[in-house]
This record gives structure tokens, sequence and C-alpha cells, in this order.
């Protein structure tokens, strides 16, 4: 059988893998993290990622203190496996947010395991209260106890189960709220705009709410970038930062301060 | 003689009394009325519309507007001249074209009509004085004169003056209102209407300037593109199209130098095709030689024809003209080469005026500071990524002074600098390799014979080496991020070491090609035996069988004939350029514009965003088609001594490559994230460019004068070397005592001494250059003491007027006890004051209509230097009276005196 291809010329393809390779190394080790040793992890365990990281948590931090077991939740993220959590680096930034902000009403759009919601309730004045949203019923089992362990009680946080567009438009019926004075988004990527338009339809945003929204580069939410460029409604800036327990790959976290109708 | 004064305000005073008058004017407005109002204001009407010209709608309407008020001027006029004299229509006519021809004509012309102009001129004035009895006088005229002046300047000098925009736009539309308004007006004493003719003249020429000056902008090619893209992706992207623009240029040179002295005169005047063996396709390809395949691969007829050196015949002189082909032929080789010389060093030496002068590192944030940003970026976003990157550059430069301080990382940096150009060593060495192993692989096949080898493997080095050009590059670029550079000095790493690689395969190349030469030489030799045993068996046959029949004519398709060497150097060159252009065109094809089509679409359906995530759209990479553009040109020159056709080829490849490249860059490409301008590395790309120009003439003049042309093709054939065209030339064309002159001059006992004051006068200019730059270090360190020590002074007179100041406030403060006392020199010193204050006031208004003041009273105020401040101060000194007065004069001039200072 003739070769088709020279091996010369499959050789003078060479420079052009190894670019590739080094240049999207991030990438690829993400891959890897996130998805392989998830999926190996998966099957040898029997158990979901989230049950993994809880029991990791149990055993390693102390009840009681948000503190640690933050610290615990980047160890494991870190070293062990990949869960999409807002990170330490990020974390800094909306600590600070929170600091100026001090919200009286906070909404929570994408609990996951709780590691954000933790990170919010520590930095909220006394009397503050955060509503979480959460999608997933196992995962919302899990940010309980992982809320409850941080130490914060039913008055704090409040935790939601369903998806978010069911719960914003019954915000201010159900929960009765007059005002939201910070949002936090780190759900599906996809939702942050309807999300957003909703929570402007329904009048709970006033003049200087807050509304941050992670991972807005990496994996991106480009119609929700889209629409705080276009709309107006806005003062809005992005805090660029790589992406949670990972060095090279870019993320970058909106802050959006609500103006109203000029 | 008063009338003329009087004429030349007419205008003015007849609008003003127009203002006054109601509109329905006009009674009984006859045809001859119209007529003469016509006449009367045709001249001023033209000038107006001149003026308003360059102004929009508003000022159209104005210009309505006082014509509708001249006419109603000039018909009021009229009713009166009827009530007084009641002329004929001719007369009017008459009168008329007095006044416009400045009464030029008045001796020339009857008598009766000069004495009624006359008439008419008195009555006129009669009723002008009537209108308007406060003529003006003509100082108040050269007050007025000035006044438009003043405005013309402040309208000239506006864009420089530091106010708010909405108050320079006021400003500007009423001086233009004001200016427009008086200047007809006005004139010298030659007449108004010169003057008027003057100023439009002006005018026109202007706007005869500008639109020239659109006008030539519009013939530069391409200008507008380019324009386009800099203002998109600033001007380091801009810069490579510039490069392109002009690479185009003088291929285009090139190209007619190549088109018009050798291939059309061979075309035209040379023997046509198939008349003899060289300009015949041979027999065994003659059935394959209109193939596509075979055309394409530049064999069959492609290869016999004025495209190649091989087709050229050594005829000296041919056609009706006597053109000389051979000599031309190895003139226009030369003369490209030494044009192309010639040019890269005129606009090197061009550059290097232009940017010799800024030294980057004693200034570092002042450079930041304030030439950091890119005038020509009209794009948001590119704004956007230009402001980051300045930022970003701040940031650096900081932590770089820092870490110049600190010193610790610094090993950790070098250790990865080092790593970095191992790896690209690396690279470099396995590239080479790689096409010493295909050049060799390829040499066996060719022995082998190529028909029995597929095409891959037939355009292996080829291909191998449009590869490696192509990502190789691509591999250097993310190792140089291990560096850590500069991006303008990451850039100059990239472009040498992009620079070796290509040098290296080049060279490789021609190796490889200098022993297939070697090859076919051997062959040439065979073959040179064999036809001559073969002309010999021909005659023999020939004369054996009989001696009076014509000598056999055999087709020269069937004339066995040697391996053109030249020719097949010529085909090598071309077929590179053809593959280097299609590997340009199809990566940029696959990697710019379907990147961008698949990240644009499925970017609505796909997980994460692409367009800012992970493929995102592709950079435009300055670096790499600069360098993939000098080395094209690199190619050109090498071969076009071979190949007539490389410069016709390379025109068309520029041409292409322009509005493709345009295309791709603004439709697939975003701009690069660190922006940075590109004025320092044109001179970079220029120097490289000499480079390669010497190492591209380099091997061709090695073959040129090493290597003995083909026996039988082109238009050397049967010399001994090519450049014996010249002795040829010189023996047959030029007297004797020419040649002798030049065998003299080719002496080299004459050459040397000439050759060593060459390298003298280099040597000396060299040196006084050095000492120029010596000379401008030196004044630029003298300026910067110099303005040390004026910032010293300054302080210290700043100090010492602050000082005063206390003193005098102390002294006042002594003089208020005593204020009774001294109460009459108190009032002589208000009386000073005021004075004072009355010439500043002066002195202000004269940015108004007031005229300036004379120069007497300017003299006892302070020079023109003006600080604000102290101004202010001054003024806030003398609303107060209980001061001690002499105090405030005194000072004042001391503290104009320090920003002066400054100066000197």
């Amino acid at each position: 059988i003739p070769e088709m291809v020279s091996p010369a010329i499959a050789l003078a393809f060479l420079p052009l893998l190894l670019t590739l390779i080094i240049r999207y190394r991030y990438y690829f080790v993400l891959f890897y993290r996130a998805i392989l040793v998830r999926i190996w992890k998966d099957c040898v365990t029997g158990l979901t990622r989230e049950e993994r990281a809880y029991q990791y948590i149990l055993t390693h931090a102390t009840p009681g203190d948000p503190d640690s077991i933050l610290d615990a939740f980047d160890v494991w993220c870190s070293k062990v496996e990949f869960i999409s959590n807002i990170g330490p680096k990020k974390g800094k930034i909306l600590d600070r947010l929170l600091m100026e902000q001090s919200p009286l009403t906070v909404l929570e759009l994408g609990t996951h395991c709780g590691y954000s919601t933790v990170r919010i309730a520590r930095a909220l004045p006394l009397g503050a209260r955060l509503y979480s949203v959460e999608m997933d019923q196992r995962n919302a089992a899990i940010a309980e106890k992982i809320i409850r362990l941080a130490g914060f009680d039913d008055d704090m946080v409040e935790l939601i189960v369903n998806p978010s567009d069911e719960v914003i438009p019954r915000l201010r019926s159900d929960y009765g709220l007059e005002r939201l004075d910070f949002v936090f988004m780190d759900h599906w990527k996809k939702s942050y705009c309807p999300d957003l338009q909703m929570l402007e339809g329904s009048g709970l945003l006033g003049k200087g709410s807050m509304i941050v929204a992670d991972n807005v580069l990496f994996p991106g939410a480009p119609k929700f970038l889209r629409h705080i460029r276009k709309s107006g409604l806005y003062e809005w800036k992005i805090h660029r930062a790589t992406l949670e327990y990972s060095k090279g790959i870019r993320d970058g976290m909106a802050e959006l301060v609500y103006q109203g109708i000029k | 003689m008063q009338v003329r004064p009087e004429k030349r305000e007419r205008g003015k005073r007849r609008r003003a009394k127009n203002d006054q008058e109601a509109k329905g004017r006009e009674r009984d407005e006859e045809e001859q009325t119209k007529i003469k109002s016509a006449k009367t204001t045709k001249t001023r009407k033209k000038e107006k519309s001149r003026k308003t010209e360059e102004e929009e709608g508003e000022g159209e309407s104005e210009e309505r507007n006082t014509k509708r008020k001249k006419k109603h001027g000039s018909a009021k006029k009229e009713e009166k001249e009827e009530d007084g004299g009641k002329r004929t229509v001719k007369e009017k006519a008459q009168d008329v074209k007095k006044k416009k021809h400045k009464k030029v004509v008045e001796t020339s012309s009857e008598q009766e009509t000069s004495e009624e102009s006359s008439e008419d001129n008195e009555e006129e004035d009669n009723e002008e004085k009537e209108v308007r009895p406060e003529s003006l006088s003509p100082e108040e005229l050269e007050k007025l004169k000035e006044a438009v002046d003043e405005r013309k300047k402040l309208i000239q000098g506006l864009r420089g003056k530091p106010w708010p925009m909405k108050k320079k736009l006021v400003t500007l539309r009423e001086s233009q209102e004001f200016v427009e308004k008086y200047e007809g007006a006005l004139g010298k004493g030659k007449g108004r209407k010169l003057y008027a003719y003057k100023v439009m003249m002006t005018k026109k020429w202007m706007k005869f300037q500008r639109d020239f000056e659109n006008f030539k902008t519009a013939c530069i090619p391409w200008e507008m593109k380019i324009k386009e893209i800099e203002s998109h992706f600033g001007s380091s992207v801009a810069s490579y199209f510039i490069f392109l623009r002009w690479m185009y240029g003088i291929n285009m040179i090139l190209f007619g130098l190549t088109f018009g002295l050798v291939m059309v005169p061979e075309a035209l005047m040379g023997r046509p095709y198939g008349s003899i063996p060289r300009k015949t396709v041979p027999r065994a390809e003659e059935a394959s030689a209109m193939d596509f395949a075979v055309l394409w691969d530049w064999g069959g007829y492609a290869q016999y024809s004025v495209l190649f050196y091989g087709y050229y015949n050594s005829q000296r002189a041919i056609g009706w003209l006597k053109f000389r082909m051979p000599l031309s032929y190895f003139l226009v080789g030369v003369g490209t080469v030494a044009y192309s010389y010639m040019v890269v060093i005129r606009t090197m030496a061009r550059n290097a005026n232009e940017s010799g002068v800024g030294d980057d590192n004693s200034f570092n944030f002042s450079w930041k500071m304030f030439t950091s940003w890119d005038y020509l970026i009209g794009n948001p976003e590119t704004a956007d990524n230009k402001f980051a990157s300045i930022t970003t550059s701040f940031k650096e430069a900081i932590l770089e002074e820092q870490e110049s301080r600190k010193d610790d990382n610094i090993h950790l940096t070098r250790f990865l600098r080092v790593l970095a150009n191992f790896l690209v060593l690396c690279c470099l060495a396995g590239s080479g390799y790689l096409i010493y192993f295909v050049v060799r692989r390829s040499q066996k096949f060719a022995l082998d014979g190529l028909e029995n080898h597929t095409w891959w493997e037939r355009n292996e080095v080829n291909m191998v080496m449009s590869l490696l050009g192509m990502f190789c590059p691509m591999l250097f670029d993310v190792i140089s991020t291990l560096e850590n550079y500069h991006p303008r000095v990451a850039l100059q790493w990239q472009l040498g070491r992009i620079f070796a690689l290509f040098l290296g395969n080049l060279y490789t190349f021609i190796i490889a090609l200098m022993d297939e030469i070697n090859l076919k030489r051997e062959e040439e030799k065979i073959i040179k035996f064999n036809i001559t045993m073969w002309e010999a068996s021909l005659y023999n046959s020939t004369v054996s069988e009989n001696s009076t029949a014509p000598p056999v004519t055999i087709h020269p398709a069937d004339v066995p004939r040697g391996p053109c060497w030249e020719t097949m150097v010529g085909q090598e060159f071309v077929r590179l350029i053809i593959s280097d252009t299609m590997t340009t065109y199809i990566t940029l094809l696959i990697g710019d514009f379907l990147r961008a089509v698949l990240v644009r679409f499925l970017n609505y359906c796909w997980c994460w965003d692409l367009e800012a995530g992970f493929p995102s759209y592709s950079e435009f990479d300055v670096s790499g088609n600069v360098l993939g553009l000098i080395f094209n040109q690199g190619m050109i020159w090498m071969g076009a001594f071979y190949a007539p056709c490389l410069p016709a080829l390379n025109v068309l490849r520029l041409h292409v490559s322009m509005y493709l490249q345009c295309w791709a860059v603004m439709c697939c490409n975003v701009p690069q994230e660190r922006v940075f301008k590109a004025s320092g590395s044109n001179n970079f790309y220029m120097a490289m460019l000499l480079v390669i120009l010497f190492l591209s003439t380099l091997p061709a003049i090695y073959t040129i004068v090493t290597i003995p042309p083909s026996f039988d093709c082109g238009p050397f054939s049967g010399k001994k070397r090519m450049f014996d065209v010249i002795h040829e030339t010189l023996e047959s064309d030029f007297p004797a005592w020419f040649s002798k002159v030049f065998s003299y001059a080719s002496n080299p006992g004459l050459v040397l001494p000439f050759i060593l004051l060459m390298v003298l006068a280099i040597y000396y200019l060299q040196s006084t250059s050095k000492s120029y730059k010596e000379a401008n270090v030196e004044l630029k360190k003298k300026l910067q003491t110099q303005n040390e020590e004026n910032k010293k002074k300054n302080k210290r007179a700043a100090l010492k007027a602050q000082m005063d100041l206390e003193e005098a406030r102390k002294a006042a403060s002594q003089a208020a006890e005593q204020q009774n006392n001294n109460a009459s020199l108190q009032e002589e010193e208000t009386d000073g004051e005021e004075n004072h204050g009355s010439n500043q006031r002066l002195h202000h208004s004269k940015n108004g209509r007031n005229p300036p003041p004379a120069a007497g009273e300017q003299e006892c105020h302070p020079p023109a230097t003006r600080a604000p401040v102290p101004r202010t101060y001054h003024h806030g000194n003398h609303g107060a009276p209980g001061y001690l007065p002499g105090f405030s004069r005194q000072s004042e001039p001391r503290m104009y005196r320090v920003p002066s200072l400054q100066r000197h």
C-alpha cells in the first residue's frame, strides 16, 4: 500500500501540534480534572462529586466556622477534584463588594454546594437575609447541610429549591420581598440574560442595587454582556481574573449597579 | 474723488439702512430697476457666495437675506434717481457698466454718459448722506479693518485656545459673521472691488488647494483602506499594509523593467515559437504539453515561452530596432538588483532621520505618559484595548522599576529566557534537519524518475518548507511567552527567530538546488558529446547519400538538447513562490475566515462563549506577515534572473494579497490585545529587507559569475560566462578607444585605489555623523541642566517674591496705623492705580471691536508675558483701596518675570 502522505509532511505538522498543546494546556488540564477525573471517581466511589466534597469537608473542617469550611473547600477543589465554585481570588472581590455595599436583602442564583452561599453569608451585616436558589434537589440537600454546618440558620439563609426562572416572578408574592440590594449569579450561564431581564421586569431592583455575575468570560455569557452593554440601565465593569482553581484561563466577574431608567 | 470711500461703504450702510426699512418698499419696481439692481450687486453677490460657500444652510439663508436687502436698497435708490433725472434704460446700463469697471473706461467713452454718470454718483452721494450722515472717516475705516483682521486672527487661532467647546463655537460663529459682514465693505485705496476680487481669489485658491490635497490622497492607492484598518487596528497593523504597498510599488518597477526590456522585445521581435529547438516543446513532451497538471508545474508550453530563461535566443541584435537582447537581459538583471539596493538604503536613511532622535530609556514614564496613545485609532474596541494596554504597560513598567531595584526574581527570568532560546534552537535545528532530509529524498526520487511517485512526494520539499514556515513561528510565539519581554522587544525576538528559520530553509533549498545544478551540468556534458556525434552522423549520412541534395531539414522538436539548468532554477523558484502563495492564502482562509465563521455561528449553540473564550477570533500576525513578505521578495530577487516572469507573478500576488488581507483583517480578525505603536519597528523591517536582499543576491551573483551558461539555451548560450556579454558589446558596439579606456579602468591598479577611496569616504562620513550624534547628546544634556537650573531659579524667585509679599504685608499693616498721617500720598497713589487699571482694561478690549491701545500706552504695562494668576491677584488687590498702593505694581512685574524666565 503506497503511503498517502509522506512522513516528512506529517512531521512538519509537529510544531503545530506542540503549539496547540502548549497554548491550550490549561484547557486540557481543566478537561482532565473536571471531566475525566470526575467520571472516574463517580464510577469508583458510586457517589456524586458534591457528596464527595461534603465528606471531605465533614472530615477536614471545623463545624460552625465558615472560614475553615471555605478553606477546606478550596483545598479539595484545587488538590483533589474540581468544582466550579467562585474560588478564593474572585471570592475576595465579592467579599469587598459586599463589605462596601452591606446589603440587607441578597438573592443568590445557583447555590450549587453552598460555597458561595457561605461566603456571602459570612460577609453580610447583622439582620441581613440571603435567599439562595438552587434547581437541583441533590445539590440543594448538600448545600443545606453545608450551610447549617457553617452555622447559618433559617433566618439568615433561605434555600429555595426551584429553577430560577420560576422563583424570580414569585419573589415578591411568596417571599414578601420589596427590593433586592444584592444579586449574585452563578447558575447556568444561559439563564443569566433572561433572569436579569426578569429581575428588571419584577421591579425588585432599585437604584443602587448591585448585581454580580460570575464566569462571564469563561464559560462566558455573551448575551448577558451584550444586554448590559445595550440596555443602559447599569453602571458596569468587569473584574478580570482567572478561572477558579486554574491559572491560565482568563475569566471575569461582572459588577453591575442598577441605575434605573433615566 | 470723495466718492470712492463713500462707495466703499455703500453696501454696509445700505444694509444698515435696510434694517430699518419695511419690506413693502418695492412699490413700483420696474424692469429697469431690476436690471440695475442685479448688475450693481452682481459682483458682490459673487463674492458673498464664495465666502458663504463653505458654511451650511444657515449661511445660505443669510446670503439670501443680504441679497434681498441689497435689492431693496438699489430699488429705493433707483426710485430717487428717477425722481431727479428720468433716464433711459440704455444710459443706466452704461452707467452700471462704468461702476463695474471702476471708471477706467470713463475717458474713452462718450462725453455725455460720463457726465451723466458723475451726476448719478453725486446723487447717490446725496442720497447716502441722507441715510447715514455720520459717514466713516478713514480712521474709522482703519479701525474697522483692524477689527476684521483681529477677528480673522481669532478664527485662525481658535483651535488652540483653552476654552470650552461651546464658547469656541459661539465665538467662531460670531467672528465669522462679523468678518463676512464687514470684509466686503473694506478696501484699500485702489477700490473695494479689487479687494473683493482678491479675497475671492484667495478663497478660491485655498479651496482649490484643499481639493487638490484630497485628490492627491485619492490618488494614493489603497490609502482609504489602510486608513480604515489603521483606525480599527492601530498603526502596527497598518504599518504592515503600508509596507505591502511600498513593496508593490517596487515590484511594479521591477516588473516594468523586465517586462518592457526583456519579455516584450523577445516576444515581438525575437524569433517566433517553433523556429529553433530552444523555442520548441521537444517531441517527447508534446503530447502532454498542454495538460493542466503539466502547466501547473510550469512545464510544457509554459517552460518554452518568454517566461523562462531558456527560451531566449543568443542572437546579438533582434528586430528592425537592432535591440541588443542578451545585453538587455544582463543589464536588466543587474539593474533590478541595483535599483532594489538603492531604494531600500534610501528608505532606511530617511527612516533613520525620522526616528534617530529620541532615546527611549531615559524618560521611560514620561514617554509612556505623553506618547503612548495612538491617535489614529477610531474604533471603540481598539481604543479600549489600547487603554487597557497602556494601563498594563504602566503597571509593568512600575513592576519592572521595582524589580530592577529588588533584583531577586531576575535569575528565574534569565533561566526562562535561556530555556526559551534553547527550545527555539532545537526547533530550528529540527526544521533544518527535516528540510535536509526531504531534499535528500527528493534527489533520490529525481534519480528514480519523478513519474513513479505521487504528487505528495514530488512536492514534498515545497510542502514541508511552507508548512514549517507556517507552524514554527506559532511555536516560537508560544515559547516567547516564557520570556516575558516587552511586546516590542518580543516582536523583535520573534522576527529574528522567524528570520533565522526562513533563512535556514531558504539556504537549505539553495544548497539543494546547487547540487541539482551540478547534476544537470554533468548531464549536459554527456548530451553535448552525444549531440556532436549525432550531428556528425547526420552530416555523414547526407553526404554519403547524395551530395547535391538539399540538406535534410529536421524539425526543431526532434533536435536533441541539453538540460537547461537555468530554466530548471527558474521553474523551482516559480513553483516555490506559487506554493508559498497558496499556503498563505489557504492559511488565511482556514485559520482566519473559517475559524471566524465557526466561532461566530457556533456560538449560538455552544456551551461556552466561543468569542470571548477559547478559540476566539484570530489576531493579525504582523511579524509573520512582514517576514513572509520579505522572504517572498528575497525569492523574487534570487530567481528573477532565471525566470523573468517572477516580478509579474509577484505583482499579481501582492495585488491579490492587498485585497484579500484587507478583507480578512476587517472581517475576521480582532484588534490585538496589546496594541503598540509601530513607529520604532519600521526601520527594523527595512534592515531585515536589506539583509535578505544581500543574502538573496549572493547566490544569484555566485551562479552568474562562476557557472558557465548552458550551451544551447538562453541569451548567453555559447559564451563562457554570462558577463562576457559586456565585453562583447564593448568590443563590437563601441569605438575602440572606449573599450581601451574601459579596460584601463577595470585594471586592478585603478580599481583598488578607487575602492580604497570609497572606504575612506565612508569612514569619514561615518565618523562625522558620529560626532554629530555626540554633539546632539551634549546639547540635550545642556538643555536638561539648563532646565534644572531654571527650575531652581524660578523656585528662588518665587521664594523671594513670597518674602517680599510678607514684608509688604507687614509694611501695609504698619502703614495702616499711619494712614491718617499721610492721606495725601495715598490719594496720589490711588490715582496711579486707577490709571493702571484703565490701561489694563484697554488692553483687555483689544480682542473686541475697539482699536488696540497706542504703543505708548502699552509701554507702561508689563510685558506681554502674562500668567493668569498674577493678574487676578492684581485685580483683587486693586479692589481694596486701603492698602499701600505701590506694592501691587512693584510685585507684579516680578511675578510676571517668573514664567518668562523659563524661556531663556
